[in-house]
């Protein structure tokens, strides 16, 4: 399943509870109080929405909407196209 | 006992509805929040919550959002929400929610039988079932015990000593009495007491099934026929006071907490002991200093079990004196479930209101008299019964007992 930037806006406005007319690309995600715990939140919705898989790592130094779209987008499809999550073995604990 | 205990909040949530005036209301008009589940798991049709249960579909967090902010109840696990959810409304009730300073001062004891079990559950999904090797960052103050406790205080502005206590169906019972405790022993004028639980999960619904203490039809306490408890979820939150505090600021004073009884039956896990029970229940009307022929309204542990109801005929039958007829008994399980780590406390609260009101909501479910359960039994519907004083009971697994007893404010 392709992620379009539509439907990562729409999690992105959930996740962060930041209405979705505000998510403008060059809106700052400091100024619209979006913190490193909502951009976990998202990549965790997303994940469990497209059933994909990301490193949280990655979205270190985003600091506008439209880079976090960006990224999640480009991160997401390539996530997709290498197959769904589960495919990877659980870590050993 | 030098220091007198006033109630002077209550708040609620339940499957009943939210609120204490809904959850009373509902009560007295014979209503149930029990109904029929029938939902697979949406990964795993294979398992299924199937049968009776006291759900809360929806909680309107409106009010706490305004106080607290969107981002922070959004966030919160189901079982802190109705935490947050009934004490808000508690401290509105009391009139202390805009009261920084008191807040401020205040002691929080909440129970609960468990934590997070909503986020538990996530976080195994993920890594168990979907294979993620990761869970959210918040796993862990989410589902700790203490969870709840650890919003309410930041959400609330309470610096004071706040802590959880757990035994199990006990817990906010018990929670109650060290509350008022610490208010008689000077280390507060205010203490939140309460307790909070969400156990409809998965995880915990196949537990509970293992248990085998589950009805299959509905709760239907000291009734002929009955086969078991009704899962619950919610919260329950009463605001306590020292009774020159609560006087001198002109608060509303529901009843007066006079006694609390514990006692351990060191016996078995889940089987409950009427020696045991029975302790408490004398323990607490020794501290209350009420004769046994007080007339009384109960608001009984009544789970629906065979075997708790039977027992706990035997333990109020043993202590209650004067002739049964001038005591009732309610059971407000076979209403709203049982909410575990919140029943001591939603019972308590809810006993209050039928002490204050004079009046004794029914016992739901009742099929016809079992001569092992011959109590006082409020049936039918709400009737006038003027009590002078209020015993709650709560009898938990592990043997670990609790009883409360309130006049009349």
């Amino acid at each position: 399943m392709s992620v379009s930037p539509d439907s990562v806006l729409d999690i992105i406005a959930e996740e962060s509870l930041v209405e979705r007319s505000a998510l403008t690309p060059d809106a700052t995600l400091e100024s619209l109080g979006i913190q490193s715990l909502d951009i976990i939140s998202i990549v965790f919705a997303l994940e469990d929405k497209f059933g994909i898989v990301l490193e949280q790592s990655e979205f270190e130094g985003v600091t506008t909407v439209q880079q976090l779209v960006d990224i999640i987008v480009v991160k997401a499809n390539a996530a997709a196209e290498a197959g769904p999550a589960g495919a990877e073995p659980a870590a050993k604990a | 006992m030098s220091v007198r205990i006033a109630v002077t909040g209550l708040g609620c949530v339940s499957a009943l509805g939210q609120s204490v005036p809904t959850n009373w209301a509902r009560l007295k008009e014979g209503e149930t929040g029990i109904r029929r589940l029938s939902q697979p798991h949406p990964d795993q049709p294979r398992l299924i919550r199937e049968g009776p249960a006291a759900v809360i579909d929806r909680v309107d967090t409106s009010a706490a959002d305004a106080y607290a902010g969107r981002k922070v109840t959004a966030q919160l696990d189901p079982v802190a929400v109705y935490a947050v959810v009934a004490t808000h409304e508690a401290l509105t009730d009391a009139g202390l929610i805009d009261d920084p300073v008191t807040l401020a001062g205040a002691n929080i004891v909440y129970g609960g039988a468990s934590g997070g079990n909503a986020t538990m559950e996530d976080g195994y999904v993920r890594i168990l079932l979907k294979g993620q090797a990761s869970v959210h960052p918040l796993t862990i103050p989410k589902t700790m015990s203490s969870a709840a406790v650890s919003q309410l205080s930041m959400i609330f502005g309470v610096k004071g000593i706040a802590f959880a206590i757990s035994s199990a169906c006990s817990s906010s019972a018990h929670a109650i009495s060290e509350a008022a405790y610490m208010i008689r022993a000077g280390r507060a004028k205010v203490a939140i007491a309460g307790g909070t639980d969400s156990s409809l999960h998965y995880g915990s619904w196949y537990s509970w099934l293992a248990l085998q203490a589950m009805a299959t039809d509905t709760c239907r306490p000291f009734s002929i026929d009955r086969k078991g408890m009704v899962l619950g979820e919610g919260a329950a939150t009463v605001v306590l006071e020292d009774m020159d505090h609560a006087k001198a600021r002109g608060a509303t004073i529901y009843a007066e907490l006079i006694g609390a009884g514990g006692s351990s039956d060191a016996g078995h896990l889940t089987a409950p002991s009427a020696e045991g029970a029975g302790a408490a229940v004398r323990a607490a009307y020794a501290e209350a200093g009420i004769p046994t022929d007080t007339p009384v309204i109960v608001s009984a542990h009544g789970t629906g079990t065979p075997l708790n109801d039977k027992t706990e005929t035997e333990v109020m039958r043993s202590v209650l004196t004067g002739g049964l007829d001038r005591h009732r008994v309610i059971a407000t399980k076979s209403a709203h479930g049982h909410l575990l780590g919140a029943g001591g406390a939603i019972e308590f609260l809810l006993g209050v209101l039928a002490l204050r009101d004079g009046v004794a909501p029914p016992i739901l479910g009742y099929l016809g008299p079992d001569p092992e359960c011959d109590l006082p039994l409020s049936l039918g519907e709400t009737r006038p019964f003027e009590a002078e004083a209020l015993v709650s009971n709560s009898f938990a697994f592990g043997g670990l007992n609790s009883v409360l007893i309130a006049k009349r404010g």
